[in-house]
Parts: structure tokens; sequence; C-alpha cells
């Protein structure tokens, strides 16, 4: 134990002394996770959330604008803009400000779409009253040519087009269902007070049915939606964590080449003791960098005006596995600096295969989202077992017992490594 | 006298090598002696200091140091011998006390004992007033002198120094060279090897010439100098085994 002591507290003051490298090891995440997470957080934000101008060329001006318009500006994800310099806005004047990037989406209500609506809602409403021997409204067959076009920016995601259309349809079926009603009051001579308009539980039963969000479980604590800080902060902080690898390996290159590792090998029976110093001194340090990160998550980011990173129901329960990611990253560095001979190989080897792994592990993109293959290759990366066991903990509220697997895939692969590095270490040692 | 130092045909050849870097090589050395081992370049002195130090295996042979196999005993044998390499074995961003403290530790000492040697050593080779500076500032001198402390930390009964004079100033080098004789002097043994011909004539109780990876001669200086024709030194012994073509 004295020597694992004597290689820890070597460890710290050659780390204490490199306080470039001390800083970097632990601003350059922070800096990494404050971006990535403030960068991040538009894409990541739901589109409820969000606020966009949408441009409206109203050439109708009839109550199917006004509605869709009322209904678009009454949502909080629109800002209808119908007029510019105090002029209405066109639709080439539309499309050329969407061309330009200066709008996300603009929308074209054309002439007579009321009437076309209204003629619609007669259409129906003389259909119900044939059948139940009420008169008729005046109606013609539809025009195909009169619809409401929509239009984007060619860099609108499709994601972002499916849900400003989907809105759309909704308060253009809103409309029309509010002008079928008023044709039905009219046809069963039910106008002003009693109008069918005027019946909430009947306007309730033409929005249909209703959809809510639910919990999964009840644990006591708030399902956290997946934003861009309960994604970021963990990711970016595993990634931060594996890049440990640089100053274990060139550490353990440095030694070897400046001789100081010849001193330890040639002390009898050390070799291990040193070993575990080292990488327990590692561990400690990726932990207190992960902590850190979590901190700022939950204390900086909210200044920024981002979201706070919750730790989900069963905090404590991140302490094994961040062991056991700072485990795994200290023990990939540690097999790195034991199978390379130089810096050259083994720093570029080192920084970008954690930058593979992380890609494959769902660290840039959610692993559901990669082609099937990928998600079978994920498996492999110990950082997709990092990041899933910490959405479990933080996203999914689950507890310790969800994260079994995780732990034990993790630190199994560290002891694998770390005996393969052992047995380079021994035979190394043999061949100085 | 017993024997220290018993190598019986040593026979070293490195993976990928055209020549063996030991060919038969078989020398004694006795307790309490300062024993030189020279040769030119490539004539396979540090493959028998990595063989006798337990880092090197050879292909076949036998080396022992006290008794001990140096094969198959490292983890005994190593208690029993302090190696001074040629490579300055220290950690450059630590000072030479937090070496000593570490080094110490690593052999199991406690920490009065460790700083009881280190003040011991440190004095006797003139590194007091040095210690607490980061290695990685020292001298050559001063990193040699340092080096040659880490090495005796543990007291070893015999303790091997490959060239521990290579590259320092005049002065460095008769303070090592004084503080071995006195080390000898309290009945140590140490195996020396050095390029330095007058340096091993003045402190060596024996030298073993090798080259090739085998034995040539071996006797005190004085014999070797007796005994060889038209030789008044060492160094003129020297190259009359070894021949004066330039080594690489």
């Amino acid at each position: 134990m004295k020597k694992i002591i004597a290689t820890i507290v070597k460890e710290w003051i050659l780390l204490r002394r490199d306080v470039a490298g001390m800083a970097l090891l632990l601003i350059m995440p922070a800096i990494l996770i404050v971006v990535m997470a403030m960068i991040q957080d538009a894409p990541f934000r739901d589109y409820q959330e969000m606020q966009f101008d949408l441009l409206v060329a109203d050439h109708d001006r009839g109550s199917l604008a006004r509605e869709v318009k009322t209904g678009l500006g009454q949502s909080r994800n629109f800002r209808v803009v119908d007029s510019l310099d105090g002029a209405p806005v066109g639709e080439v004047q539309l499309q050329q400000l969407l061309q330009e990037g200066k709008y996300r989406v603009g929308i074209v209500i054309p002439a007579g779409a009321t009437a076309e609506v209204a003629n619609s809602a007669n259409r129906i409403a003389n259909r119900i009253s044939e059948r139940i021997g009420l008169g008729t409204m005046p109606a013609r067959e539809p025009r195909d040519s009169v619809y409401v076009r929509i239009y984007y920016d060619p860099v609108a995601k499709p994601t972002f087009r499916m849900s400003v259309s989907s809105a759309l349809e909704k308060y253009i079926t809103f409309s029309g269902s509010s002008l079928l009603m008023q044709r039905l009051s009219r046809l069963s001579g039910m106008e002003g007070s009693d109008s069918l308009l005027r019946d909430a539980a009947l306007e309730q039963a033409v929005r249909g049915l209703e959809v809510r969000e639910e919990k999964l479980f009840e644990t006591g604590v708030a399902n956290t939606l997946v934003n861009s800080v309960q994604h970021n902060v963990p990711a970016w902080a595993i990634f931060g964590m594996f890049f440990i690898v640089i100053p274990v390996a060139g550490n353990m290159i440095r030694e070897r080449e400046d001789g100081s590792a010849l001193r330890v090998a040639l002390v009898p029976g050390v070799i291990r003791f040193v070993s575990l110093g080292k990488i327990f001194f590692y561990v400690i340090v990726c932990c207190m960098q992960f902590f850190l990160m979590l901190g700022i998550g939950m204390h900086i980011l909210p200044w920024m005006g981002l979201p706070q990173l919750h730790l989900g129901a069963y905090p404590l329960a991140v302490v094994p596995v961040a062991i056991a990611i700072a485990f795994s990253a200290t023990t990939y560095g540690y097999f790195i600096g034991s199978w390379f001979r130089t810096t050259n190989q083994a720093l570029p080897f080192g920084a970008i295969s954690v930058v593979i792994l992380s890609a494959m592990g769902g660290i840039w993109i959610p692993v559901d989202i990669l082609p099937k293959p990928v998600q079978h290759m994920a498996m492999c990366s110990p950082l997709y077992w990092a990041l899933d066991g910490v959405n479990q903990l933080f996203l999914r509220n689950l507890g310790l017992a969800s994260v079994i697997k995780h732990l034990l895939i993790l630190t199994g692969s560290s002891l694998l490594l770390w005996l393969l590095a052992y047995l380079r270490n021994t035979r190394r040692a043999a061949s100085i | 006298m017993s024997l220290a130092i018993e190598v019986y045909d040593l026979h070293k050849r490195y993976k990928g090598a055209l020549e063996p870097a030991l060919d038969g090589l078989s020398l004694q050395a006795r307790k309490g002696q300062v024993i030189g081992l020279l040769g030119p370049n490539g004539a396979g002195k540090s493959t028998t200091i990595n063989i006798l130090c337990g880092l090197v295996t050879p292909n076949s042979g036998s080396a022992k140091i006290f008794g001990k196999n140096c094969i198959h005993d490292t983890v005994a044998l190593r208690k029993e011998i302090g190696v001074v390499p040629q490579q300055i074995a220290l950690f450059g961003n630590l000072s030479a006390r937090e070496n000593l403290m570490y080094i110490g530790r690593l052999y199991g000492l406690n920490d009065n004992t460790i700083r009881e040697r280190s003040d011991m050593l440190l004095d006797r080779l003139d590194m007091t007033r040095h210690a607490d500076k980061r290695v990685i500032r020292y001298s050559g001198g001063m990193k040699r002198r340092t080096n040659i402390i880490a090495s005796l930390l543990h007291q070893p009964s015999l303790l091997i120094m490959d060239e521990p004079t290579a590259g320092v100033d005049v002065q460095s080098r008769a303070l090592i060279l004084n503080f071995l004789e006195e080390y000898h002097e309290q009945g140590n043994t140490v195996l020396y090897t050095s390029h330095l011909m007058d340096e091993a004539q003045k402190i060596c109780d024996e030298v073993v010439i090798v080259d090739d990876g085998k034995y040539v001669v071996s006797g005190t200086p004085g014999e070797l100098i007796v005994n060889t024709p038209d030789c008044t030194t060492l160094e003129d012994v020297f190259l009359h085994y070894t021949g004066h073509t330039v080594r690489d």
C-alpha cells in the first residue's frame, strides 16, 4: 500500500508542477461542454419551445387567413410577419427573403382561400342537411388551383419542415371545422347565442381526442427531457475523461525515454504497485474532472440561459459509474502507453481512437439514429456504455441496479486492458 | 575470498542482430573489490551488466551475484545490488529529495531512514544545497551524482556502475572517484565500466577486458601493465588487446 501511495504522491507532484497540463485537463473539457451545450442548444430544443418568424403573404384577406394568422400568432412557436415596411408581404418578396436566408419559413394564403374553405363547409353541411331535411347553402365544385403554399429556407431541416407543416394543417383544419359548425348552425336556425360555435363541449368534440404526454414511472423526480445540457454535459465530460489517454500514455513513454522507468524497473517487485498507483491517481483525476463538469452543468450553464443539468432520482448512483468510466479511460491510456514505443505513435493514435470511439458510442449523435451496423459496433465502444449508463441515471431516473451491466462491462474491459499492459510492461522490464 | 560475481559462458544475441552481443563470456570477481569491466564500444559491457541486473535474459550460460541466480532470482538479486545506469534514471520534474523519497519508499524503507540516508549521501556527494531543485535543472555532473545516490539508498552489497563519469566536469569526476574509493574502503564491491583508462587504472583492484562479446584478459592494472609487452599504462594494455580499429 505504501508503494501505491508513494506513486500517487509522485504523480501528484509531477502533475502539480505541470500547471499548463493540469489546467488543460480541467479547463479544456469545461470549455468543451460549455461550447457544445450552447451551440447544440437550438437543435436540441423542442420546437414547442422555439419561436420563429413566419412570413405570411395574405392574398385572401378573409376569415381563413385571419384565423390561421391568429392561431399561429397565438402559439408560442411563431411570430407572424405579414407586412414589411408598412406594406403587405407579397409572394415574390416572400420567396426572395427565404432564398436569402432572412426567414426560415413563409406561407402564401391565396385569394379565394376562405371562399374555398367556406364552399367545402357548405358542401359538407348540404350533405348532412339533405339527410335530415333541412335547407341547402350555395355550393360549387371545389377548385384544385386554390391551396395554401408553404415555402422553406433551403437549409431548413426536415424535422423543422414537418413541424411547421403540421402546425399549419392543424390551424387550417380548425378554421374549416369552425366554418362547418357555423354553416350547420345557420342551416338549423341556431344562430346568435344558440350557435354551435358557442357550444364548448361540441367544439372540444370537433377537436377530437386529446394527446397528453405522461411520466413513465413516478420516481418523485420530474422526468427530464433530453436537451442540450442533459446530452452534452455527460457526453462531452465522458469524452474529456477519455482524453486522459494523452497524459497517461505520454507520461509512461516519457518515463521510459528519460530513464526514470528504468530506475523503477530496477527496484525488486514493484511494477504492479507502481502500475496500481499510477492508475489510481489518474482515476482520481478523471473523477474530479467528471464531477467538475457536472457541477458546471448544474450551476454555471443555467447562468448562460441554458437548462440546468439534472442528476436523476438517484444522484449518488453516478459515483460508481464515474469511477468505472475513469478506470476505463485510464486503463486505455495505460494500455496505449505500454504498447506504443514513442509519443509520436501513441498520442495521435490515442486522440484519434478516442474520437472514433466517441463517434461510435453516441457522443456526437445519438446511437439510435446511426445505421444498424454502427449501432452494433457501438457496443464495442466503452464510451457507449459510459454514456448509456449515465443516461440510465440522469434521463430515465433509474437507480444503481440499472447500470450493473454497464459497470461490469466497463470494469471488465478495463481489467483486460490493464492485464495486457501489465504483461507488456513486465516483458519490457526484462528487455530494456 | 568468496566470489561476488560469477559469469559462465554467457551467450546473447539480440533479435534481428547479425553478431552476438556476448559470445561465451566468462568472468569472476571477488567480494570487496572494485572490478573494472573494460572494452571498446560494442564489446558487450552493457549487455553483461543488464544480465547481471536481471534486465536481460541470456540465450545460454549462467550469471550469479553473491550466489543468487541473475536470471531466475531477480527479486532477491535486486535487493543486493545498486545499479547506476549510463542513462540518468531519475524523474526530471522531481527534486533530488523527492526522487530519493519516492525510490526509497519503493524499496520499502521508512521515511526517517530515507531522510537520514539521503542527507548523508547528498552531503557526501556535495548535493545538499541543490537537493530541493528539480533534477531537470541540474548540470550533467549533478545529475550523475544524484543518479549514484539513488542507487545507494537501499545500501546494496554490490554497486554496478555503467560509465558513471561520462560527460561530467573534472571536479564532479574527482568527487565521484573519491566517493567510490571511500565506498570501497568500507568493504563494498563495485563493478564499474568506463572508457577512461586512467580512471580505471586509479580505482580498480582488478580489470577484465572484453571484446566482441568474449573475455580477453584480466588482472590487476599493475599486473597487466607489467605482463603486456611495451605497455606503461592501462590504456596501452587496452589498445594492445583490442586493437586500434575504431568501433561504432
